[in-house]
Protein backbone atom coordinates (compact mmCIF):
# COMPACT_ATOMS: atom_id res chain seq x y z
CA UNK A 1 0.00 0.00 0.00
CA UNK A 2 1.24 3.35 -0.86
CA UNK A 3 1.94 5.80 1.56
CA UNK A 4 0.95 9.38 1.02
CA UNK A 5 1.49 12.43 3.53
CA UNK A 6 0.07 15.84 3.10
CA UNK A 7 1.85 18.85 4.05
CA UNK A 8 -0.47 22.19 5.16
CA UNK A 9 0.31 25.22 7.26
CA UNK A 10 -1.89 26.89 9.71
CA UNK A 11 -1.97 30.49 8.64
CA UNK A 12 -3.76 33.83 9.82
CA UNK A 13 -6.42 34.69 7.48
CA UNK A 14 -5.55 37.36 5.37
CA UNK A 15 -9.18 38.81 5.22
CA UNK A 16 -9.50 39.55 8.92
CA UNK A 17 -6.01 42.07 8.69
CA UNK A 18 -6.61 45.54 8.71
CA UNK A 19 -4.16 48.51 7.56
CA UNK A 20 -3.93 50.85 9.86
CA UNK A 21 -4.35 54.23 7.82
CA UNK A 22 -2.18 56.41 10.42
CA UNK A 23 1.37 53.91 10.26
CA UNK A 24 0.26 51.38 7.91
CA UNK A 25 0.86 48.74 10.37
CA UNK A 26 -1.19 45.84 10.00
CA UNK A 27 -3.72 45.20 12.85
CA UNK A 28 -4.15 41.55 13.72
CA UNK A 29 -6.67 41.79 16.63
CA UNK A 30 -9.89 40.17 14.81
CA UNK A 31 -7.75 37.51 12.78
CA UNK A 32 -8.81 34.44 12.78
CA UNK A 33 -6.43 31.01 11.48
CA UNK A 34 -7.41 28.75 8.70
CA UNK A 35 -5.70 26.20 6.55
CA UNK A 36 -3.76 27.98 4.40
CA UNK A 37 -5.82 28.01 1.26
CA UNK A 38 -4.30 26.14 -1.62
CA UNK A 39 -3.12 23.09 1.19
CA UNK A 40 -6.81 22.37 1.09
CA UNK A 41 -6.09 20.91 -2.05
CA UNK A 42 -3.53 18.87 -1.07
CA UNK A 43 -5.27 17.64 1.98
CA UNK A 44 -8.08 16.48 -0.80
CA UNK A 45 -6.18 15.19 -2.57
CA UNK A 46 -4.70 12.50 -0.50
CA UNK A 47 -8.10 11.96 0.60
CA UNK A 48 -9.08 10.87 -2.30
CA UNK A 49 -6.10 8.76 -3.21
CA UNK A 50 -6.69 7.20 0.33
CA UNK A 51 -10.39 6.70 -0.90
CA UNK A 52 -10.27 5.97 -4.54
CA UNK A 53 -6.90 3.98 -4.81
CA UNK A 54 -6.63 2.77 -1.00
CA UNK A 55 -3.17 5.03 0.34
CA UNK A 56 -2.94 5.26 3.47
CA UNK A 57 -3.05 8.83 3.94
CA UNK A 58 -1.63 10.81 6.73
CA UNK A 59 -0.87 15.04 7.47
CA UNK A 60 2.22 16.43 8.79
CA UNK A 61 2.50 20.39 10.01
CA UNK A 62 4.87 22.84 12.24
CA UNK A 63 4.13 25.80 13.57
CA UNK A 64 2.77 27.72 16.82
CA UNK A 65 -0.47 26.78 17.83
CA UNK A 66 -1.22 24.09 15.10
CA UNK A 67 -3.16 21.90 18.05
CA UNK A 68 -5.77 23.95 17.01
CA UNK A 69 -5.97 23.20 13.87
CA UNK A 70 -6.30 18.92 14.24
CA UNK A 71 -9.42 18.56 14.41
CA UNK A 72 -10.57 20.83 11.21
CA UNK A 73 -7.91 18.50 9.38
CA UNK A 74 -8.39 15.19 10.42
CA UNK A 75 -12.35 15.64 9.02
CA UNK A 76 -10.86 15.97 5.46
CA UNK A 77 -9.38 12.88 5.41
CA UNK A 78 -5.71 11.65 6.67
CA UNK A 79 -5.97 8.96 9.06
CA UNK A 80 -3.05 10.80 11.74
CA UNK A 81 -1.71 14.06 12.41
CA UNK A 82 1.73 14.21 13.38
CA UNK A 83 3.21 17.66 13.97
CA UNK A 84 5.55 20.13 15.81
CA UNK A 85 4.21 22.58 17.80
CA UNK A 86 7.24 25.47 18.99
CA UNK A 87 6.42 28.98 19.52
CA UNK A 88 9.34 30.27 17.28
CA UNK A 89 8.17 29.09 14.59
CA UNK A 90 6.24 32.22 14.37
CA UNK A 91 8.79 34.26 12.36
CA UNK A 92 10.94 31.21 10.32
CA UNK A 93 11.44 31.20 6.57
CA UNK A 94 10.85 28.09 4.31
CA UNK A 95 14.25 26.49 5.10
CA UNK A 96 13.56 26.25 8.93
CA UNK A 97 10.05 24.65 7.91
CA UNK A 98 11.56 22.39 5.42
CA UNK A 99 13.94 20.74 7.52
CA UNK A 100 11.12 19.87 10.04
CA UNK A 101 9.32 18.63 8.01
CA UNK A 102 11.24 16.36 6.36
CA UNK A 103 12.62 15.40 10.00
CA UNK A 104 8.84 14.58 10.36
CA UNK A 105 8.03 12.59 6.74
CA UNK A 106 11.37 10.63 8.02
CA UNK A 107 10.31 9.70 11.15
CA UNK A 108 7.13 8.23 9.59
CA UNK A 109 9.27 6.95 6.67
CA UNK A 110 8.69 5.04 3.89
CA UNK A 111 6.54 8.00 1.94
CA UNK A 112 5.55 7.22 -0.94
CA UNK A 113 4.43 10.86 -1.71
CA UNK A 114 4.37 14.37 -0.09
CA UNK A 115 1.69 16.45 -1.58
CA UNK A 116 2.39 20.32 -0.36
CA UNK A 117 -0.05 23.53 -1.49
CA UNK A 118 1.35 25.59 -4.18
CA UNK A 119 2.15 28.32 -1.44
CA UNK A 120 0.98 29.27 1.21
CA UNK A 121 -1.54 32.12 2.14
CA UNK A 122 0.37 34.30 4.13
CA UNK A 123 4.00 34.18 3.01
CA UNK A 124 3.13 32.62 -0.95
CA UNK A 125 6.80 31.44 -1.20
CA UNK A 126 6.55 28.15 -2.94
CA UNK A 127 9.30 26.77 -1.04
CA UNK A 128 8.51 24.29 1.01
CA UNK A 129 7.23 21.80 -1.39
CA UNK A 130 10.58 21.60 -3.58
CA UNK A 131 13.08 22.32 -0.82
CA UNK A 132 11.38 19.30 1.00
CA UNK A 133 11.99 17.47 -2.14
CA UNK A 134 15.78 18.31 -2.32
CA UNK A 135 16.49 17.69 1.58
CA UNK A 136 14.26 14.22 1.13
CA UNK A 137 16.12 12.92 -1.96
CA UNK A 138 12.89 12.76 -4.02
CA UNK A 139 11.71 14.03 -7.06
CA UNK A 140 9.82 17.40 -7.06
CA UNK A 141 7.37 17.52 -9.36
CA UNK A 142 5.86 21.62 -8.93
CA UNK A 143 2.16 22.84 -9.97
CA UNK A 144 0.30 20.02 -10.18
CA UNK A 145 -3.87 20.09 -11.51
CA UNK A 146 -3.87 16.32 -12.68
CA UNK A 147 -2.31 13.52 -10.16
CA UNK A 148 -2.34 9.83 -10.31
CA UNK A 149 -0.74 7.49 -7.94
CA UNK A 150 1.11 4.39 -10.28
CA UNK A 151 2.55 0.69 -9.61
CA UNK A 152 6.07 2.90 -10.15
CA UNK A 153 5.39 5.89 -8.86
CA UNK A 154 2.92 9.12 -10.24
CA UNK A 155 1.77 10.44 -13.15
CA UNK A 156 0.92 14.04 -12.96
CA UNK A 157 0.44 17.29 -15.43
CA UNK A 158 1.70 20.61 -14.38
CA UNK A 159 0.82 23.55 -15.51
CA UNK A 160 3.40 26.25 -16.49
CA UNK A 161 3.22 30.07 -18.08
CA UNK A 162 3.93 28.23 -21.68
CA UNK A 163 1.73 25.22 -21.51
CA UNK A 164 1.26 21.87 -19.61
CA UNK A 165 4.21 19.17 -19.32
CA UNK A 166 2.67 15.70 -18.64
CA UNK A 167 5.24 13.32 -16.22
CA UNK A 168 5.87 10.29 -15.42
CA UNK A 169 8.20 10.17 -11.78
CA UNK A 170 9.89 6.56 -10.53
CA UNK A 171 10.15 6.91 -7.19
CA UNK A 172 9.45 8.67 -4.63
CA UNK A 173 8.21 12.24 -5.10
CA UNK A 174 7.19 15.94 -3.75
CA UNK A 175 4.09 17.32 -5.51
CA UNK A 176 2.72 20.72 -5.17
CA UNK A 177 -1.34 21.57 -6.25
CA UNK A 178 -2.70 24.07 -7.49
CA UNK A 179 -5.99 25.04 -6.79
CA UNK A 180 -8.19 23.85 -9.77
CA UNK A 181 -7.15 20.24 -9.29
CA UNK A 182 -9.98 19.44 -7.06
CA UNK A 183 -12.66 21.12 -4.69
CA UNK A 184 -11.84 20.48 -1.41
CA UNK A 185 -14.69 18.82 0.44
CA UNK A 186 -16.82 20.37 3.24
CA UNK A 187 -16.46 17.49 5.99
CA UNK A 188 -19.90 16.01 6.82
CA UNK A 189 -21.15 15.43 10.52
CA UNK A 190 -19.75 12.52 10.64
CA UNK A 191 -16.44 13.15 9.49
CA UNK A 192 -16.36 15.93 12.13
CA UNK A 193 -17.46 13.24 14.38
CA UNK A 194 -14.59 10.38 13.35
CA UNK A 195 -12.02 13.19 13.23
CA UNK A 196 -12.12 13.19 17.36
CA UNK A 197 -11.19 9.77 17.31
CA UNK A 198 -7.89 9.81 15.00
CA UNK A 199 -4.73 9.62 16.32
CA UNK A 200 -2.40 12.47 16.55
CA UNK A 201 1.35 12.67 17.54
CA UNK A 202 3.34 15.53 18.71
CA UNK A 203 6.83 15.26 17.66
CA UNK A 204 9.57 16.90 19.53
CA UNK A 205 12.47 18.49 17.93
CA UNK A 206 15.03 16.30 19.82
CA UNK A 207 13.07 13.29 18.11
CA UNK A 208 13.40 14.52 14.47
CA UNK A 209 17.01 15.05 15.24
CA UNK A 210 16.50 18.93 14.14
CA UNK A 211 19.22 20.84 15.71
CA UNK A 212 18.12 24.51 16.75
CA UNK A 213 21.55 26.66 16.37
CA UNK A 214 22.84 25.14 13.28
CA UNK A 215 19.41 25.51 11.49
CA UNK A 216 18.43 29.20 12.57
CA UNK A 217 16.37 31.00 9.43
CA UNK A 218 18.45 32.72 6.90
CA UNK A 219 16.43 35.66 6.54
CA UNK A 220 15.17 38.48 9.02
CA UNK A 221 12.46 40.27 9.03
CA UNK A 222 13.17 44.28 9.09
CA UNK A 223 9.38 45.21 8.85
CA UNK A 224 6.28 44.69 7.24
CA UNK A 225 4.05 47.50 6.16
CA UNK A 226 0.50 47.50 4.82
CA UNK A 227 0.87 48.48 0.88
CA UNK A 228 -1.35 51.55 0.55
CA UNK A 229 -1.40 53.23 -2.49
CA UNK A 230 -2.04 57.13 -3.18
CA UNK A 231 -4.78 57.67 -5.65
CA UNK A 232 -6.84 60.30 -5.85
CA UNK A 233 -10.25 58.66 -5.28
CA UNK A 234 -12.35 60.97 -6.97
CA UNK A 235 -16.13 59.70 -7.62
CA UNK A 236 -17.16 61.35 -10.80
CA UNK A 237 -20.85 61.00 -10.89
CA UNK A 238 -21.67 63.73 -7.89
CA UNK A 239 -24.01 66.22 -7.39
CA UNK A 240 -26.59 64.52 -9.53
CA UNK A 241 -24.51 63.99 -12.34
CA UNK A 242 -26.02 61.91 -15.04
CA UNK A 243 -24.44 58.79 -15.78
CA UNK A 244 -23.85 60.33 -19.29
CA UNK A 245 -22.28 63.64 -18.15
CA UNK A 246 -20.27 61.63 -16.24
CA UNK A 247 -19.05 59.34 -18.41
CA UNK A 248 -18.07 62.61 -21.03
CA UNK A 249 -16.53 64.09 -18.23
CA UNK A 250 -14.91 61.17 -16.65
CA UNK A 251 -13.27 60.58 -20.67
CA UNK A 252 -11.98 64.33 -20.65
CA UNK A 253 -10.48 63.95 -17.99
CA UNK A 254 -8.73 61.01 -19.31
CA UNK A 255 -8.18 63.00 -22.52
CA UNK A 256 -6.67 66.03 -20.40
CA UNK A 257 -4.05 63.48 -18.94
CA UNK A 258 -3.04 62.47 -22.05
CA UNK A 259 -3.95 58.46 -21.41
CA UNK A 260 -6.20 58.48 -24.19
CA UNK A 261 -3.72 58.78 -26.44
CA UNK B 1 36.01 39.12 -6.87
CA UNK B 2 31.77 39.46 -6.61
CA UNK B 3 30.19 36.86 -8.61
CA UNK B 4 26.71 36.95 -9.34
CA UNK B 5 24.80 33.99 -11.11
CA UNK B 6 22.02 34.43 -12.99
CA UNK B 7 19.40 31.58 -13.88
CA UNK B 8 16.04 31.61 -16.13
CA UNK B 9 14.67 29.48 -18.73
CA UNK B 10 13.28 32.90 -20.31
CA UNK B 11 16.15 34.91 -21.81
CA UNK B 12 14.36 38.14 -21.91
CA UNK B 13 14.21 37.53 -18.40
CA UNK B 14 17.47 37.39 -17.83
CA UNK B 15 18.54 40.72 -19.68
CA UNK B 16 16.12 42.21 -16.98
CA UNK B 17 18.31 40.16 -14.09
CA UNK B 18 21.57 41.21 -15.98
CA UNK B 19 20.44 44.95 -15.53
CA UNK B 20 20.12 44.61 -12.03
CA UNK B 21 23.18 42.40 -11.14
CA UNK B 22 25.18 45.37 -13.42
CA UNK B 23 23.60 48.10 -11.34
CA UNK B 24 24.70 46.03 -8.12
CA UNK B 25 27.84 45.27 -9.11
CA UNK B 26 28.74 49.04 -10.00
CA UNK B 27 32.18 49.50 -10.06
CA UNK B 28 33.22 46.05 -8.56
CA UNK B 29 35.24 44.06 -9.95
CA UNK B 30 33.27 41.03 -10.71
CA UNK B 31 32.08 38.03 -12.97
CA UNK B 32 28.67 37.37 -13.91
CA UNK B 33 27.30 34.23 -15.45
CA UNK B 34 24.78 33.81 -17.15
CA UNK B 35 22.20 30.14 -17.45
CA UNK B 36 19.80 30.26 -19.20
CA UNK B 37 18.05 28.34 -21.99
CA UNK B 38 19.04 29.34 -25.86
CA UNK B 39 21.46 28.95 -28.57
CA UNK B 40 24.47 31.09 -29.38
CA UNK B 41 22.76 34.09 -30.94
CA UNK B 42 20.51 34.01 -27.32
CA UNK B 43 24.24 33.92 -25.53
CA UNK B 44 25.60 36.81 -27.61
CA UNK B 45 22.35 39.38 -26.72
CA UNK B 46 23.24 38.07 -23.04
CA UNK B 47 27.09 39.08 -23.39
CA UNK B 48 25.82 42.33 -25.09
CA UNK B 49 23.54 42.69 -21.89
CA UNK B 50 26.53 42.89 -19.54
CA UNK B 51 26.86 39.07 -19.04
CA UNK B 52 30.35 37.79 -18.72
CA UNK B 53 30.24 33.85 -19.52
CA UNK B 54 26.87 32.46 -20.59
CA UNK B 55 26.07 28.62 -20.16
CA UNK B 56 23.38 27.87 -22.54
CA UNK B 57 20.96 25.53 -21.17
CA UNK B 58 18.51 23.43 -23.14
CA UNK B 59 14.90 22.76 -22.34
CA UNK B 60 15.05 18.78 -22.26
CA UNK B 61 12.80 17.12 -24.39
CA UNK B 62 12.67 14.08 -22.19
CA UNK B 63 13.27 15.22 -18.61
CA UNK B 64 12.78 18.64 -16.62
CA UNK B 65 14.15 21.84 -16.66
CA UNK B 66 14.57 21.55 -12.93
CA UNK B 67 16.68 18.77 -13.02
CA UNK B 68 20.15 20.76 -13.95
CA UNK B 69 19.47 21.55 -10.34
CA UNK B 70 22.45 18.82 -8.80
CA UNK B 71 24.63 20.54 -11.74
CA UNK B 72 24.15 23.72 -10.64
CA UNK B 73 24.89 22.80 -7.08
CA UNK B 74 27.94 21.24 -8.29
CA UNK B 75 29.00 24.65 -10.05
CA UNK B 76 28.07 27.33 -7.01
CA UNK B 77 30.24 24.99 -4.99
CA UNK B 78 33.11 25.69 -7.34
CA UNK B 79 32.61 28.98 -8.10
CA UNK B 80 30.82 30.59 -5.01
CA UNK B 81 28.52 33.27 -6.35
CA UNK B 82 27.83 35.76 -3.83
CA UNK B 83 23.78 36.04 -5.43
CA UNK B 84 21.64 33.96 -7.77
CA UNK B 85 19.07 35.64 -9.29
CA UNK B 86 16.74 33.26 -11.25
CA UNK B 87 13.75 34.20 -13.44
CA UNK B 88 10.50 33.46 -11.52
CA UNK B 89 8.67 31.72 -13.70
CA UNK B 90 7.39 28.33 -12.26
CA UNK B 91 10.30 26.16 -13.45
CA UNK B 92 12.74 28.86 -12.21
CA UNK B 93 10.55 29.08 -8.54
CA UNK B 94 10.83 25.25 -8.30
CA UNK B 95 14.78 25.07 -9.65
CA UNK B 96 15.79 27.91 -7.25
CA UNK B 97 13.89 26.56 -4.29
CA UNK B 98 15.52 22.96 -4.88
CA UNK B 99 19.16 24.69 -4.86
CA UNK B 100 18.69 26.83 -1.73
CA UNK B 101 17.89 23.57 0.14
CA UNK B 102 20.54 21.32 -1.35
CA UNK B 103 23.46 24.74 -0.97
CA UNK B 104 21.50 25.18 2.55
CA UNK B 105 21.00 28.87 1.29
CA UNK B 106 18.42 31.64 2.18
CA UNK B 107 15.63 31.94 -1.03
CA UNK B 108 13.55 35.24 -1.29
CA UNK B 109 10.53 34.50 -3.71
CA UNK B 110 9.77 37.09 -6.25
CA UNK B 111 11.44 40.51 -4.99
CA UNK B 112 10.06 43.74 -5.96
CA UNK B 113 13.65 45.33 -5.12
CA UNK B 114 17.53 44.16 -4.05
CA UNK B 115 19.65 46.27 -2.56
CA UNK B 116 22.65 46.23 -0.42
CA UNK B 117 23.38 47.86 2.49
CA UNK B 118 26.49 47.73 4.65
CA UNK B 119 27.59 44.29 3.22
CA UNK B 120 23.85 43.36 3.76
CA UNK B 121 21.64 42.08 1.05
CA UNK B 122 17.95 44.03 1.84
CA UNK B 123 15.04 42.36 -0.12
CA UNK B 124 11.39 43.72 -1.04
CA UNK B 125 8.54 41.41 -1.39
CA UNK B 126 4.86 40.74 -1.05
CA UNK B 127 2.69 39.09 1.21
CA UNK B 128 -0.45 38.22 2.40
CA UNK B 129 -1.78 38.14 -0.85
CA UNK B 130 -0.60 41.55 -1.54
CA UNK B 131 -1.99 43.27 1.59
CA UNK B 132 1.72 43.69 2.86
CA UNK B 133 4.91 44.20 1.70
CA UNK B 134 7.80 42.87 3.86
CA UNK B 135 11.32 44.13 3.71
CA UNK B 136 14.04 41.49 4.52
CA UNK B 137 17.82 41.35 5.70
CA UNK B 138 20.03 38.80 4.38
CA UNK B 139 23.22 38.44 5.29
CA UNK B 140 24.23 34.96 4.63
CA UNK B 141 25.95 33.94 0.91
CA UNK B 142 24.71 32.89 -1.63
CA UNK B 143 21.47 34.47 -1.45
CA UNK B 144 18.63 33.28 -4.07
CA UNK B 145 16.34 35.78 -5.16
CA UNK B 146 13.75 34.95 -8.00
CA UNK B 147 12.17 37.74 -9.96
CA UNK B 148 9.34 37.94 -11.85
CA UNK B 149 9.76 39.41 -15.36
CA UNK B 150 9.96 43.06 -15.82
CA UNK B 151 10.35 43.84 -12.53
CA UNK B 152 13.85 45.18 -13.75
CA UNK B 153 14.79 47.03 -16.43
CA UNK B 154 17.74 45.88 -18.88
CA UNK B 155 21.24 47.52 -18.96
CA UNK B 156 21.44 50.69 -20.69
CA UNK B 157 25.27 50.26 -21.49
CA UNK B 158 24.06 47.37 -23.70
CA UNK B 159 26.93 46.75 -26.29
CA UNK B 160 26.56 44.43 -29.02
CA UNK B 161 30.23 43.69 -29.74
CA UNK B 162 31.21 43.20 -25.93
CA UNK B 163 33.14 40.45 -25.23
CA UNK B 164 32.52 36.92 -23.24
CA UNK B 165 32.51 33.27 -23.04
CA UNK B 166 29.89 30.87 -24.14
CA UNK B 167 29.48 27.05 -23.37
CA UNK B 168 27.31 24.60 -22.82
CA UNK B 169 25.64 22.98 -19.91
CA UNK B 170 25.24 19.54 -19.61
CA UNK B 171 22.14 17.88 -17.97
CA UNK B 172 23.15 15.02 -15.71
CA UNK B 173 21.88 11.40 -16.88
CA UNK B 174 19.61 8.74 -15.06
CA UNK B 175 16.81 11.37 -13.64
CA UNK B 176 13.58 9.50 -12.42
CA UNK B 177 11.30 11.99 -14.49
CA UNK B 178 10.22 11.44 -17.82
CA UNK B 179 8.41 13.60 -19.61
CA UNK B 180 5.23 11.83 -21.69
CA UNK B 181 4.00 14.88 -23.62
CA UNK B 182 4.56 18.73 -23.64
CA UNK B 183 1.36 20.15 -25.06
CA UNK B 184 2.01 24.14 -25.19
CA UNK B 185 -0.41 26.53 -24.54
CA UNK B 186 -2.28 28.01 -27.58
CA UNK B 187 -1.03 31.63 -27.99
CA UNK B 188 -3.34 34.55 -27.20
CA UNK B 189 -2.99 36.81 -30.00
CA UNK B 190 -2.35 39.87 -27.77
CA UNK B 191 -0.27 39.94 -24.49
CA UNK B 192 -3.02 41.88 -21.78
CA UNK B 193 0.59 42.79 -19.92
CA UNK B 194 1.09 45.16 -23.48
CA UNK B 195 -1.96 46.99 -23.69
CA UNK B 196 -2.04 50.40 -22.74
CA UNK B 197 -5.57 50.31 -21.85
CA UNK B 198 -7.37 47.40 -19.80
CA UNK B 199 -10.77 46.91 -19.12
CA UNK B 200 -10.89 44.49 -16.08
CA UNK B 201 -14.67 42.58 -15.62
CA UNK B 202 -15.68 41.47 -12.67
CA UNK B 203 -18.60 39.06 -10.97
CA UNK B 204 -20.86 42.01 -11.10
CA UNK B 205 -21.63 41.15 -14.75
CA UNK B 206 -24.65 38.91 -14.40
CA UNK B 207 -24.14 36.89 -17.58
CA UNK B 208 -21.44 36.07 -20.09
CA UNK B 209 -23.18 37.94 -23.02
CA UNK B 210 -23.03 41.44 -20.84
CA UNK B 211 -19.25 41.12 -21.72
CA UNK B 212 -20.09 42.37 -24.94
CA UNK B 213 -20.22 46.11 -23.36
CA UNK B 214 -16.41 45.95 -21.92
CA UNK B 215 -15.14 44.65 -25.22
CA UNK B 216 -17.20 47.92 -27.14
CA UNK B 217 -15.18 49.97 -24.68
CA UNK B 218 -12.03 48.49 -25.18
CA UNK B 219 -12.64 48.40 -28.99
CA UNK B 220 -12.91 52.19 -29.17
CA UNK B 221 -9.79 52.61 -26.65
CA UNK B 222 -7.72 50.44 -28.47
CA UNK B 223 -7.21 48.48 -25.42
CA UNK B 224 -7.91 44.92 -24.08
CA UNK B 225 -10.55 42.92 -21.68
CA UNK B 226 -9.50 41.22 -18.50
CA UNK B 227 -10.83 40.25 -15.81
CA UNK B 228 -10.68 38.93 -11.87
CA UNK B 229 -9.75 35.69 -11.20
CA UNK B 230 -13.62 33.70 -10.37
CA UNK B 231 -14.22 34.90 -14.29
CA UNK B 232 -11.85 32.76 -15.85
CA UNK B 233 -11.48 29.53 -13.03
CA UNK B 234 -14.59 29.32 -12.04
CA UNK B 235 -16.93 30.61 -14.70
CA UNK B 236 -14.15 30.15 -17.98
CA UNK B 237 -15.78 32.77 -19.49
CA UNK B 238 -12.63 34.41 -20.37
CA UNK B 239 -9.02 32.41 -20.92
CA UNK B 240 -6.49 32.31 -17.75
CA UNK B 241 -3.89 34.40 -19.28
CA UNK B 242 -6.69 36.78 -18.93
CA UNK B 243 -7.11 37.31 -15.16
CA UNK B 244 -5.49 39.89 -13.08
CA UNK B 245 -4.10 39.24 -9.57
CA UNK B 246 -1.24 37.97 -7.64
CA UNK B 247 -1.44 34.57 -9.25
CA UNK B 248 -2.14 35.74 -12.40
CA UNK B 249 -1.20 38.86 -14.42
CA UNK B 250 0.45 41.86 -13.01
CA UNK B 251 -0.31 44.77 -15.20
CA UNK B 252 1.21 48.22 -15.63
CA UNK B 253 -1.43 49.69 -18.38
CA UNK B 254 -1.88 53.56 -18.61
CA UNK B 255 -5.58 53.09 -17.94
CA UNK B 256 -6.92 50.27 -16.01
CA UNK B 257 -11.19 50.63 -16.18
CA UNK B 258 -12.65 48.17 -13.15
CA UNK B 259 -16.37 47.31 -13.98
CA UNK B 260 -17.87 45.49 -11.85
CA UNK B 261 -14.84 44.20 -9.65
CA UNK B 262 -14.94 44.07 -6.15
CA UNK B 263 -11.51 44.80 -5.42
CA UNK B 264 -10.15 42.02 -3.33
CA UNK B 265 -6.48 42.36 -2.49
CA UNK B 266 -5.34 39.72 -4.46
CA UNK B 267 -6.61 41.78 -7.55
CA UNK B 268 -5.92 44.98 -6.58
CA UNK B 269 -2.13 43.68 -6.35
CA UNK B 270 -2.22 42.99 -9.88
CA UNK B 271 -3.05 46.53 -10.83
CA UNK B 272 -1.53 48.47 -9.10
CA UNK B 273 1.10 49.56 -10.70
CA UNK B 274 -1.58 51.18 -13.39
CA UNK B 275 -1.10 54.65 -14.00
CA UNK B 276 -4.89 55.31 -13.43
CA UNK B 277 -7.52 53.45 -12.21
CA UNK B 278 -11.07 53.54 -13.02
CA UNK B 279 -13.59 51.79 -10.92
CA UNK B 280 -17.36 51.59 -12.02
CA UNK B 281 -19.70 49.71 -9.61
CA UNK B 282 -23.39 49.81 -8.55
CA UNK B 283 -21.97 49.33 -4.84
CA UNK B 284 -21.02 52.10 -3.75
CA UNK B 285 -18.72 50.92 -0.80
CA UNK B 286 -17.23 48.47 -3.30
CA UNK B 287 -13.65 48.41 -1.89
CA UNK B 288 -12.32 48.98 -5.35
CA UNK B 289 -13.36 52.53 -5.15
CA UNK B 290 -10.55 52.85 -2.30
CA UNK B 291 -7.94 52.28 -4.52
CA UNK B 292 -9.56 53.89 -7.93
CA UNK B 293 -8.22 56.97 -8.84
CA UNK B 294 -11.74 58.13 -10.54
CA UNK B 295 -14.82 56.07 -10.04
CA UNK B 296 -18.38 56.25 -10.80
CA UNK B 297 -21.12 54.32 -9.27
CA UNK B 298 -23.71 53.06 -11.00
CA UNK B 299 -25.00 50.37 -13.45
CA UNK B 300 -22.34 48.95 -15.46
CA UNK B 301 -25.58 48.95 -18.66
CA UNK B 302 -25.92 51.98 -17.96
CA UNK B 303 -22.05 53.14 -17.56
CA UNK B 304 -20.34 51.16 -19.90
CA UNK B 305 -22.40 52.31 -22.94
CA UNK B 306 -22.05 55.98 -21.94
CA UNK B 307 -18.24 55.29 -21.69
CA UNK B 308 -18.08 53.96 -25.04
CA UNK B 309 -20.25 56.78 -26.50
CA UNK B 310 -17.71 59.18 -24.73
CA UNK B 311 -14.39 58.14 -26.13
CA UNK B 312 -15.75 57.80 -29.26
CA UNK B 313 -17.36 61.56 -29.44
CA UNK B 314 -14.11 62.70 -27.28
CA UNK B 315 -11.53 61.03 -29.63
CA UNK B 316 -13.59 62.33 -33.09
CA UNK B 317 -13.15 66.51 -31.35
CA UNK B 318 -9.19 65.22 -31.11
CA UNK B 319 -9.26 64.54 -34.98
CA UNK B 320 -11.25 67.40 -35.79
Amino acid sequence: MKKVVACYKWVIDEADIRVEEKDHSLNFERAKYKISEYDRNAIEAGALLNEEKGCEFLAVTCGPNVEASLKDVLSRGPASISYVNEEWLADVDSSVTSKILAGIIKKIGNVDLVICGEGSSDDYSQQVGPRLAALLGYASVTFVNKLDITEEGIKVERKLEDGVEVLEVKGPAVVTVLPDINKPRIPSLKQILAAKKKPTEKISLKEIGFDINASQPKLKTLSISGTVMERKNMQINTDGLSIKDAALKLVKQLNADGSLA
Amino acid sequence: MTKFWIISDVAETSYELLGKARELLGDQEGIITVYLIGNETTGQEAIGYGADLVKLMELPPDTTWEQYAPVLVQEAQASQPEMILVGATRRGKDLAAQLAALLDSPCVTECKSIEYDDGKVILKRIIYGGLAEKIIECCQFPVIATVASRTFEKWTAKDASREGTIEKLDLPAGVNVQVVERRSKPQEVVNIKDASIVVGVGRGFSEQDELKMAEELAKVLGGEVACSRPIAEDLHWLPEDRYIGISGQIIKPNVYIAAGISGQVQHVYGIRDAKTIIAIDKNENAPIFQVADYYIVGDLKEVLPALTEAVKEVKAANKG
